[in-house]
């Protein structure tokens, strides 16, 4: 399956793929609204390398893992693997026990904004485009499957 | 291949999920005890307040059994096990005959012996650890009613957040000194009982009911201080047994759960068990213990599924973890809480707030986090791994915590691995 993969080198840790993740998610659609007025959180979590020189970064979100840990731990059922290997999270049915954050390796799970849900990347299905990828301005994200990754890691 | 499942809860579902990825003909079917389909089980306390509707106390959608030709005999209790023939009987006599069999079977209330306490007569007792329950609960409550709960662990404060703003009073009474004793250390449970006391919860602690007043109906409750509460709804919430009781009169080598190995085999052949029966291996304590724990009745499950239909694995590591709410403070916690005195604990609390951090031979192995749970699954994988913390990029107990704590290579690895987390 296609997942978003980082690349550390290129990253410049502006935070456009956050802010575009915000947008993608909101109600409105609107750059401005969904980042000044909707309170919304990124799916994406920037993290920062600091070395001796130079201060890194690079984006992280959901693996999407093969047998993802917040699914078996979650207490509602509300999180599940769709049909293409998308680990979504039913809104409607979730609690918020953070059970999933308890257990997700990666720390890419987090309490949303509203505290109603959690938010995950859910690689902008409904949106039609992993929208990180397409705004990030140095390709420090890309969507790739399995293949692909495995020659450019 | 006729498969067998007692028990429609996390491990039954998990399993017969797992059955149907290696086996796609086998006949799978599973018996429940209890009247609904299967069902979040922590959630009947939000089922109680009515944050969740019935429709989303569903573990599963509707389709569930259909798509993957899984039979489910509700409202069927299973008498005994034959190991010999193969097979199970139900109550009334009923017959299933098996290849393989996985025992699922939970859990019950622990209802301890106290003076005049008849669960059969009294009416207005209740347990909580059933859908039913919660139905029959919420159907009993007023706004008049005056609320005793015994116990004040992880059941005991669900149950009384449902009821929470739905009736007059509610008391909770709990022989030790503390709340949610068995998971937490005397500081964190106190910023959790402090934040409870502010919705007029009342605790009784270092106290227990020796009597109980009342015939038909319970009207009161005599603690061991002297003290008589007014009550007219009781809960009895003090603790879980596991439901050995098949399992032992089927031969099978039980302890306080059913004994497993790694794979979820039972000491009879063909015989699996998983979830809140069994005895786990606990990682920390490299003991056999039972860790009644949603995710890890889920995992057992889905590897004694996997073992049945052909596959050979272990199940995951175990340790306790919980990630509860409670009146909107989150507690999130895994491992050794109450440290000895070789464990380093790391701390930075508020009235509202607490992180703690148990490191121990240069190993996290244990934390608590309250209302601070950014990114809480890197410090469960800490433990889960027994990552030596002198081989991460910074100290743990330093700053937040980002998988910039692994070394690039490790990091790297873990986040181009198209398995996701299991490496």
């Amino acid at each position: 399956m296609k997942r978003v993969y980082a690349f550390e080198s290129k990253c410049l840790g502006c935070g456009l793929c956050e802010v575009y993740c915000k947008t993608a998610h909101s109600k409105s659609k609107n750059i401005i609204k969904a980042n000044k007025e909707e309170n919304i959180a990124s799916a994406i979590i920037i993290e920062e390398i600091l070395q001796p020189k130079v201060t890194s970064y690079f984006a992280l979100q959901c693996r999407h893992c093969a047998n993802p840990k917040c699914v078996k731990s979650c207490i509602a059922g509300a999180m599940y693997k769709d049909e293409k290997g998308i680990v979504q999270n039913d809104k409607k049915k979730c609690v918020s026990c953070l059970s999933c954050v308890l257990v997700c390796p990666f720390g890419a799970v987090k309490k949303s904004a509203d505290g109603k849900a959690i938010s995950k990347c859910d690689l902008c299905v409904d949106f039609g485009e992993s929208i990180c990828v397409q705004k990030c301005p140095n390709e420090a994200v890309k969507l790739l499957d399995d293949k692909e990754a495995e020659v450019l890691q | 291949m006729k498969y067998l499942i007692i028990g429609n809860s996390a491990a039954g579902i998990n399993a017969a999920e797992a059955i149907r990825t290696n086996d796609t003909k086998g006949e799978i079917t599973i018996l429940s005890d209890e009247e609904f389909p299967a069902y979040g089980r922590p959630l009947i306390s939000y089922y109680l307040s009515g944050k969740v509707t019935a429709e989303n106390m569903h573990y599963r959608d509707d389709k569930f059994y259909k798509t993957r030709n899984i039979k489910v005999l509700l409202n069927s209790k299973v008498e005994n096990i034959s190991t010999k023939n193969k097979e199970t009987c139900l109550q009334g006599g009923k017959k299933f005959l098996f290849d393989k069999l996985l025992i699922a079977t939970g859990s019950s209330p622990f209802v301890p012996p106290i003076k005049n306490l008849d669960m059969c007569k009294q009416k207005n007792v209740f347990t909580f650890l059933t859908y039913e329950e919660s139905s029959s609960l919420k159907k009993a409550i007023t706004p008049q009613s005056k609320v005793v709960i015994l116990g004040a662990g992880l059941i005991g404060l669900k149950a009384a957040e449902g009821v929470f703003g739905k009736v007059a009073k509610i008391t909770i009474v709990d022989l030790a000194d503390r709340i949610l004793a068995s998971v937490l250390d005397k500081s964190s449970s106190k910023i959790i009982q402090n934040h409870i006391e502010q919705n007029d919860i009342e605790f009784k602690l270092n106290a227990s009911a020796v009597e109980i007043r009342g015939e038909n109906n319970v009207s009161g409750i005599v603690l061991s201080n002297g003290e008589t509460l007014d009550c007219d709804i009781l809960i009895v919430a003090v603790g879980v047994r596991p439901n050995i009781n098949l399992a032992k009169d089927a031969g099978l080598k039980v302890s306080k759960g059913i004994i497993v190995n790694e794979y979820m085999q039972t000491s009879a052949k063909d015989i699996y068990a998983a979830g809140d029966c069994i005895q786990s291996l606990d990682l920390l304590s490299n003991e056999s213990k039972i860790l009644a724990l949603w995710p890890n009745a889920s995992n057992q499950g889905e590897t004694a599924g996997l073992n049945m239909s052909g596959a050979k694995v272990k199940a995951p590591a175990s340790f306790a973890m919980n990630a509860i709410s409670f009146f909107g403070m989150q507690l999130i916690s895994a491992g050794i809480i109450d440290g000895e005195k070789t464990v380093k604990s790391i701390v930075e609390s508020s009235d509202s707030s607490l992180k703690k951090l148990n490191i121990h031979d240069d190993t996290l192995i244990g934390f608590v986090l309250i209302n601070c749970n950014r990114r809480a699954g890197i410090y469960t994988a800490l433990i889960n791994d027994r990552t030596k913390l002198s081989t991460l990029e910074y100290d743990i107990t330093s700053k937040d915590i980002g998988l910039n704590v692994y070394p690039k290579e490790q990091r790297t690895k873990k986040i181009w691995n198209s398995r996701g987390c299991n490496i």
